[in-house]
């Protein structure tokens, strides 16, 4: 790990000030590792969160490069990264945002082969991806290894976002069926929704590590961007779920 | 009988379970998710979870971008 500035530092000053995190809470964080699973529009705002927050390690994961229909709303990347592995893209912007964190960039893609060394010492998943299938990788390594799973997802100008928990929660193939086939069809997106929705995860991850608040366990929060509506659907586990009814 | 679906007013048949008021607004999505009354509805009570008068039901497309 790079150099870790004090809890006390100035850098988290308006952070340690609230009850709940305090220096305390502040050097749990340094201690934290987080796996940001996509460094796409909701991988964007979650990693400066979590940098910003103090996360000691962050490693980012992603296997495509940098396209220009990309930067409306993947805001860890610039003009100047174009054709760049995201994984190094975002590295290099997260490690210029906050020195005092170590930054992992990872450009291997995310499959059930690769996953489990990718989450050697992690405390926690954020998901930043774009599709079902990898998705289902990232909870059933949460089932096995019994991490929480951040997980949120966007279309349009609507997001979703909950936190699974093992043991504590439904998971994510619970709710989500899968049974679309794949669309290899851009889906439309205003920059803002994966904005408010990794933002969102950014703020669960750290109350999930510093056991603060009323996560979104059992949860399921909807924005409807267009009518600005927001509400929570409350959830139980779902006892025919392919991944974790036996679980 | 008067529900609220997807935040608007409308009169249904009487008796439906979430199935049929699937069939009747005519919702096609493989993957739709089903709230009512601000509880998650699993597929696998579809068939058997009846609608009431004043139900607040929202058909939902799973957000799956990022
Ligand atoms: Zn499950």
């Amino acid at each position: 790990m790079m150099d870790q500035p004090d809890a006390g530092d100035d850098r988290y000053l308006r952070q340690t000030l609230l009850p709940g995190i305090g220096p305390d809470g502040q050097a749990r964080l340094a201690k934290s590792c987080v796996l940001i699973a996509g460094a796409g529009g909701l991988g964007s705002a979650s990693a400066f969160y979590l940098a910003g927050a103090g996360i000691g390690h962050i490693k980012i994961a992603d296997h495509d490069t940098v396209e220009i229909s990309n930067l409306n709303r993947q805001i860890l990347h610039a003009d100047t990264a174009l054709g760049q592995p995201k994984g190094v893209s975002a590295a290099a912007r997260l490690t210029a945002f906050n020195t005092g964190i170590q930054v992992t960039g990872l450009c291997e893609r995310i499959t059930h082969d690769t996953i489990t060394a990718m989450l050697e010492g992690v405390d926690i998943i954020v998901d930043g991806c774009d599709s079902y299938e990898t998705r289902q990788v990232l909870n059933r390594a949460s089932l096995a290894l019994r991490l929480p799973y951040v997980y949120a997802g966007v279309n349009g100008f609507d997001a979703m976002v909950s936190c699974f928990v093992p043991g504590q929660t439904p998971c994510f193939e619970c709710l989500f069926s899968g049974n679309a086939p794949p669309s290899d069809q851009p889906v439309g997106v205003i920059g803002a929704a994966p904005g408010l929705a990794g933002s969102l995860q950014a703020m669960e991850t750290v109350k999930l590590l510093l056991d603060i608040g009323r996560p979104l366990k059992n949860r399921l929060l909807r924005i409807s961007g267009l009518d600005m509506r927001c509400h929570c659907m409350d959830l139980t586990p779902n006892p025919a779920c392919p991944a974790c009814a036996r679980a | 009988m008067i529900i609220q679906l997807n935040g608007i007013k409308e009169t249904v048949p009487d008796s439906l379970t979430i199935s049929g008021l699937i069939e009747w607004a005519k919702e096609g999505d493989p993957d739709l998710m089903v709230e009512k009354n601000r509880q998650y509805i699993y597929p696998a009570e579809y068939d058997t979870c009846p609608v009431n008068e004043n139900d607040v039901i929202e058909f939902i497309n799973p957000n799956l971008g990022g």
